[in-house]
């Protein structure tokens, strides 16, 4: 057997040698420390967000494991959820950001106290709200609104002193043009801080359907407007820039930006479809859930076809694969969304546990894989230092095997779940067919979970060393 | 003058526009139901234990796994007739720190429907033992239990109210008795019946 495998033979090897980042390129210490600090906090939440994920996933399976009040699932499942939406995600997020603003309008941030502020504000809006949930102080409402007035106004404030940060150093810009990516990412900001205004202003939601009508839209646009322009900004800079290639249609990516904002708005009552909310709100929220097709299809081809011919390079780095995959997500998982809207279809996947796979794929699938390859893809070209290219690429597999296995078997569950109660068989069926997908669930939350620590691992790697030691001598001299 | 050039105009279009946006798909349909959604007749308010019941209910994470709505689809029959507007006029603030109603509609049903829970379930003991530990009465349950609405004492009080469970449930010694957040619970479990909706024929609008 000295013939090697087909397989696995010398020239394809299991893992292939990944390209290494230029070196540094950034000497601005204060920004990189800001950067980084930004993505550690991030991680942090990221993985206490993830471990209680995982833990409730358990309680799915062995419901009596604790009887401790504050881990109970009710109180625990809006911890899972807002740590990662306003810790991780969020905080992610606004740390890339923090570079494209500056870097594409060839501009310093305009305040790093104030960046400084804004990363304080919204640690202790997740360390205080966290720990009212479990204490049972909770807002009453639902999905991401689940945090009381006071502590989504110390969060907001966060959001709205780093909106300031950047149209000040927007207008201050060294460039005539205002790059694309300014325009989603200024969105993003601006739309959530109307948004969060709205939704916890209470005039109009003294019963219960108005209060349902600002919870639909809520919980949409603050996934719909706030996480999805700014990843799709950022990644209108770092596709092109780590492929080294202009982006393949400007005018695709400023049409996706005006049909988000005006279709995608449109769109939070298609959560209370069959509800007794207006029928017609629910119609127009329905045809326009169609009419995200065409934000989806010019967004995603215009990253697709930058990337067209791009094979090898995309192969040979290890950010640029969390790029490709967030990107397939995001048209797949988003087209998912809109069939879910669909009448025919909502009945059978409304209130079952396919809606739970439906927000893990967009915001993992989608979000989360395009933050790791923007993270991925600058960090080492700050600080200088790479991540392990064997351990990424774990963090890629498990991930994405994760939350396959995790999504896939909640889709297949759920619309078990949905065709159960069609058949009008008595409800606890609907429990007790769940279990083995719950518990495939499980397995894939572990992959998930572990991919994570890898990932905390690998930015630890990533982390920037003082520069005097880091720095050439050459490099200090041409400073000098 | 452009959007490209011009980020006053951009950011203002983009600010101003969602606002607008926002108030024909959520602000002004909200007032709308707000003005118009009346209480159906014969509907009563929630009473004083109820209310503190439907705290407990918010405070505990209910509505994370249970509906508060039927929807008009033969399936949901099982549930009541389907949920009209009105249902939720009684559906108020709670405090300072709720100032809005809270969401008893849900967003899904890993467990069942609860809009007529106190017409399907009407026992009360049924309910402090489920709420002690759902296995107790229902074996393949994946509700969480809520030992802690409950206290465990030597001699129960003449006054008190024994929860009898099953030796299984049952603490190894002593009997459990229900707090107060558990009567209030249980309270306002039971308070939750839909009111019959009466369309006389030939009465509609002509």
């Amino acid at each position: 057997m000295t013939e090697s495998s087909p397989i696995l033979s010398v020239d394809r090897p299991l893992v292939v040698g990944k390209a290494h980042a230029e070196s540094v390129v950034e000497h601005d210490t204060a920004w990189t420390r800001l950067i980084y600090v930004y993505l550690a906090c991030a991680t942090l939440w990221l993985v206490v967000g993830t471990l209680i994920g995982l833990y409730l996933s358990i309680k799915f399976l062995a419901p009596d494991v604790d009887h401790v009040p504050w881990l109970s699932f009710g109180r625990l499942r809006p911890v899972h959820t807002n740590t990662v939406f306003w810790g991780w995600t969020s905080l992610a997020m606004i740390a890339l950001v923090l570079y494209v603003v500056p870097k594409t309008n060839q501009r310093r941030l305009y305040s790093f106290p104030l960046a400084w502020a804004s990363l304080a504000l919204i640690n202790l809006a997740v360390i205080i709200g966290g720990l009212c949930l479990m204490a049972g102080i909770n807002n009453g409402g639902q999905e991401y609104r689940e945090y009381i007035w006071p502590v989504m106004a110390i969060f907001a404030a966060g959001v709205i002193l780093i909106a300031y940060n950047l149209i000040r150093t927007i207008a201050d810009r060294g460039v005539e043009e205002i790059y694309i990516s300014n325009w989603y990412i200024m969105g993003g900001f601006l739309w959530t801080s109307v948004l969060i205004t709205i939704s916890y202003l209470p005039f109009y939601q003294q019963n219960g359907i108005s209060e349902t009508i600002i919870q639909g839209y809520y919980m949409h646009n603050a996934v719909g407007m706030w996480f999805t322009p700014i990843m799709l900004g950022l990644t209108y800079y770092f596709l092109p820039k780590l492929l080294n290639k202009p982006i393949y249609s400007y005018s695709l990516g400023v049409l996706a930006f005006w049909t988000q904002m005006v279709f995608y708005t449109m769109i939070g009552a298609h959560h209370f479809v069959f509800a007794p909310t207006p029928w017609w709100l629910q119609t127009v929220a329905i045809i326009f859930s169609v009419g995200m097709v065409v934000t989806l299809a010019a967004g995603t081809g215009n990253f697709l076809l930058t990337m067209k011919g791009s094979g090898r390079t995309i192969a040979r780095s290890y950010s640029l694969p969390f790029i490709l995959a967030g990107v397939i997500s995001y048209f797949l998982w988003s087209a998912q969304g809109t069939l879910e809207a669909l009448r025919s279809l909502n009945l059978v996947w409304h209130f079952t546990n396919y809606t739970v796979a439906h927000s893990h794929l967009t915001m993992y699938g989608f979000v989360v894989f395009l933050l790791w390859g923007g993270i991925y893809g600058l960090i080492p070209r700050m600080t200088g230092r790479e991540p392990s290219h064997l351990l990424a690429g774990v963090h890629f597999w498990f991930a994405l095997l994760g939350y396959f296995i995790y999504t896939f078997a909640l889709m297949v569950g759920g619309t078990l779940q949905g065709m159960s109660w069609i058949l009008e068989a008595p409800f606890i069926q609907s429990v007790r067919l769940m279990e083995p997908f719950w518990l495939l669930r499980a397995v894939g939350g572990t992959m998930m979970f572990l991919a994570h620590l890898i990932f905390a691992y690998n930015l630890w790697r990533m982390r920037p060393l003082r520069a005097k030691r880091e720095m050439p001598a050459t490099q200090m001299e041409a400073l000098a | 003058m452009s959007f490209h050039k011009n980020h006053w105009l951009l950011f203002s279009v983009i600010f101003f526009g969602y606002i607008a946006l926002s108030w024909i798909v959520a602000i002004g349909p909200a007032i709308w139901v707000q003005d118009h959604a009346h209480a159906l007749p014969g509907a009563k308010p929630l009473t004083p234990i109820e209310r503190r019941g439907l705290q407990v209910y918010v405070a505990e994470g209910c509505i994370a796994c249970h509906t508060q709505q039927v929807r008009p689809l033969k399936m949901d029959a099982v549930w009541g007739r389907p949920s009209a507007p009105g249902d939720y006029a009684y559906v108020k603030p709670l405090d300072i720190w709720h100032p809005y109603a809270p969401a008893v509609l849900g967003s899904e049903r890993t467990g069942p429907d609860l809009t007529s829970i106190g017409a399907r379930q009407p026992s009360e003991i049924w309910q402090y033992l489920h709420l002690y530990n759902p296995r107790s009465v229902s074996p393949d349950s994946i509700m969480p239990a809520f030992p802690w609405l409950f206290k465990v004492v030597a001699k129960p009080p003449a006054d008190a109210l024994v929860v009898p469970l099953p030796p299984t449930y049952a603490p190894p010694s002593g009997t459990v008795v229900a707090t107060d957040k558990a009567k209030d619970l249980v309270a306002y479990l039971l308070s939750l019946k839909q009111v019959p909706l009466q369309v006389a024929c030939g009465s509609g609008a002509k």
